[in-house]
């Protein structure tokens, strides 16, 4: 990574902070190492990339995209939390769903996961915690474990990735922390989940 | 026999004067009542102490309390008093009771002390004589060890009325746990993780608890006294660390634990030494719970493709399958006799309390509002707390074995995961 890129990218953040009255008057910390991003193909819902031409347009000041031709470069935030809902928002990492009852990694958690295993192999600044969680209809007790198991379920397949079993922790929440507090099936699926957070090394 | 409960009760007034809430149970005469004499269940009349103390500083800490522990005994039915008694009267025959308990209540200091005597239905004393000093925090405590001599003088069995429930609640915004006295009052916090922290278990001795807390971002067992203070972490090196529940005749802690996600059924001492894995299966095995002798484990296994209750001894041999209704069993915890297993089954869609027979392998289903879960035995097994959705919160109640006499216990936050004390006296 070149020291140009990183410095057109301090100056993209200064120029945003300019621009922008809701940015911090401290031009946040760049972050150690910008990297090349992931294909835009599978970032849902943020435009990868900003460049100067629509800088007026950045509403996250502390999380920056520059493009030049092809190649991105990438200034992501230092602080964690931050960090994970930029991540996420991105789709550079992605939670896995579950079926009822059901350890097994469905199609769709499999792409959310190989998607995850590729940024992070390319990230190894970050290790990854996965939380097990579970739905409401089941016991407390046997959630728990359940939990522990879908959470395991991702983090063999991240291995099977390429990720270093190492940079990976499994936590379970059982039903203690659903994600949407409705009592229906729209909220039980969203709260079937491995829930994949960055954390520092 | 009367030596024995006379040295029982002196040992156990030694006892209570190492607490902070001190009670002083001063034996003067003391003997069972031949329990074939009494009918199944007494009549007593409970007169207003004789007292020049103030009643509204006797009433909420002890008078209420003494009479509620003697309603909800089992052996006593209060015989209501009739308004408008001449002093001097026959109490027992206008009341209609085979008994009166007669008390008397002075100060000496800051201590209350307290004349309790049984009076049979011609008015004569019986020989039940006792005397409780303490400090006015002592007074709940006081009428509790009132209520459970009583019991024991009917019946020659140990009351419940000290025995507490550990449980864990979110009210000081995040999930700690409490402890509560048996009738719900008294409700206080002993962990102060600040952290996610749930399913306590008691110690056989009702001194200890043994927990799961996230306070370290993992979920951890921690082992804490019910007075609070110090709490101490139990490493096992494993994954997950639920469901951890004290041995009943030793310093084991059965659990679950997990590596590579594979949940299973661990015991380890209390100070994480000599861990022993009791099952061996690829499925999810969870929420262990000792015999009440200590030599079989009760826990729940996806196996059969759904959790279902088994039962193995506490080596890991002989498993065996107790649950065959219903797709979804779980929270086995046993009487105190060993000879039934109440556990949370899915009935239509719903939880519901089951109590299963082991020798019969009847069982039948105890029905309530919304969602009930989580049941465990009072010491005598008469009762049977659990939590329940119902009110559109969670929160803990208590009810019979035959499902009447429900009573709520907790009403502030969310309440669940209750475990009743194996002690009540």
């Amino acid at each position: 990574m070149s020291k140009s890129f990183k410095a057109f990218g301090v100056t993209l953040i200064l120029l945003a902070s300019v621009i922008l009255p809701a940015c911090p008057k401290k031009p946040p910390k760049v972050a150690p190492t910008a990297t090349t991003s992931v294909a835009p193909a599978t970032i849902p819902d943020v435009p990868l990339t900003v460049t100067t031409a629509t800088a007026q347009t950045v509403t996250e000041p502390n999380d920056f995209v520059a493009t030049k031709t092809d190649v991105t470069t990438e200034v992501l935030p230092n602080d964690i939390g931050e960090l994970n809902r930029v991540a996420q928002s991105r789709g550079y990492i992605a939670d896995a769903f579950f079926e009822y009852n059901d350890s097994s990694l469905s199609a769709d958690a499999q792409t959310a996961l190989t998607n995850s295993a590729t940024w992070l192999k390319k990230n190894a600044q970050y290790n990854l915690l996965i939380e097990g969680h579970c739905d409401e209809r089941g016991t407390e007790q046997y959630n728990l474990a359940l939990g522990d198991r879908r959470a395991n379920q991702a983090k063999e397949y991240l291995v099977t990735l390429g990720v270093d079993a190492s940079r990976i922790r499994t936590v379970s929440y059982g039903e203690e922390r659903p994600f949407d507090p409705g009592h229906d099936e729209s909220a039980w699926a969203k709260n079937r989940r491995d829930h994949l957070v960055l954390v520092g090394r | 026999m009367k030596r024995t409960i006379a040295s029982l009760v002196l040992l156990f007034s030694a006892a209570l004067t190492l607490l902070g809430n001190r009670v002083i149970a001063q034996t003067q005469v003391q003997t069972t009542i031949n329990a074939n004499q009494a009918a199944q269940i007494a009549r007593i009349a409970v007169p207003r102490p004789e007292t020049a103390l103030p009643l509204e500083t006797i009433n909420a800490p002890f008078f209420a309390p003494l009479t509620r522990d003697l309603a909800y005994s089992g052996v006593f039915a209060i015989a209501p008093i009739p308004p408008n008694i001449p002093a001097g009267a026959d109490l027992a025959k206008a009341a209609g009771a085979q008994f009166v308990l007669s008390l008397k209540i002075n100060q000496e200091g800051q201590d209350y002390i307290i004349d309790a005597r049984l009076l049979d239905a011609t008015g004569a004393p019986t020989q039940f004589a006792q005397r409780y000093r303490g400090g006015a925090a002592a007074l709940p405590r006081m009428a509790h060890m009132l209520g459970n001599d009583l019991v024991r003088t009917i019946n020659g069995k140990p009351g419940i009325f000290l025995s507490t429930i550990g449980f864990a609640s979110d009210r000081s915004g995040f999930f700690e746990i409490w402890l509560m006295d048996w009738d719900g009052t008294n409700q206080r916090q002993i962990t102060r993780h600040n952290a996610l922290s749930i399913l306590p278990s008691l110690s056989a001795d009702n001194e200890r608890m043994v927990y799961t807390s996230f306070a370290r971002g993992t979920s951890d067992m921690y082992v804490i006294s019910r007075r609070g203070g110090a709490r101490t972490r139990v490493p096992t090196g494993l994954n997950l660390n639920t469901s951890a529940t004290f041995s009943p005749i030793s310093n084991d802690i059965a659990f679950v634990g997990s590596v590579a996600g594979n949940p299973d059924i661990y015991v380890v001492k209390d100070d994480g030494s000599n861990l022993r894995r009791l099952t061996h299966d690829s499925s999810i095995e969870s929420t262990p719970e000792w015999s009440p002798n200590g030599r079989q484990i009760s826990f729940t296994s996806g196996r059969s493709g759904s959790p279902q209750i088994y039962t193995m001894d506490a080596e890991g041999s002989n498993v065996q399958r107790i649950s065959f209704e219903g797709e979804w069993n779980d929270d086995a915890t046993w009487s105190p006799d060993g000879s039934q297993i109440a556990y949370t089954s899915r009935v239509n869609g719903r939880f519901q309390i089951r109590i299963a027979d082991l020798a019969t392998h009847q069982s039948r289903i105890l029905a309530g509002e919304g969602s009930n879960e989580q049941p465990t035995w009072s010491p005598d097994g008469k009762w049977i707390a659990f939590q329940s959705n119902r009110s559109g919160s969670w929160q803990i109640y208590r009810m019979r074995v035959d499902g009447t006499d429900l009573l709520q216990l907790t009403f502030n936050g969310e309440n669940k995961d209750p475990d009743w004390s194996k002690k009540g006296d």
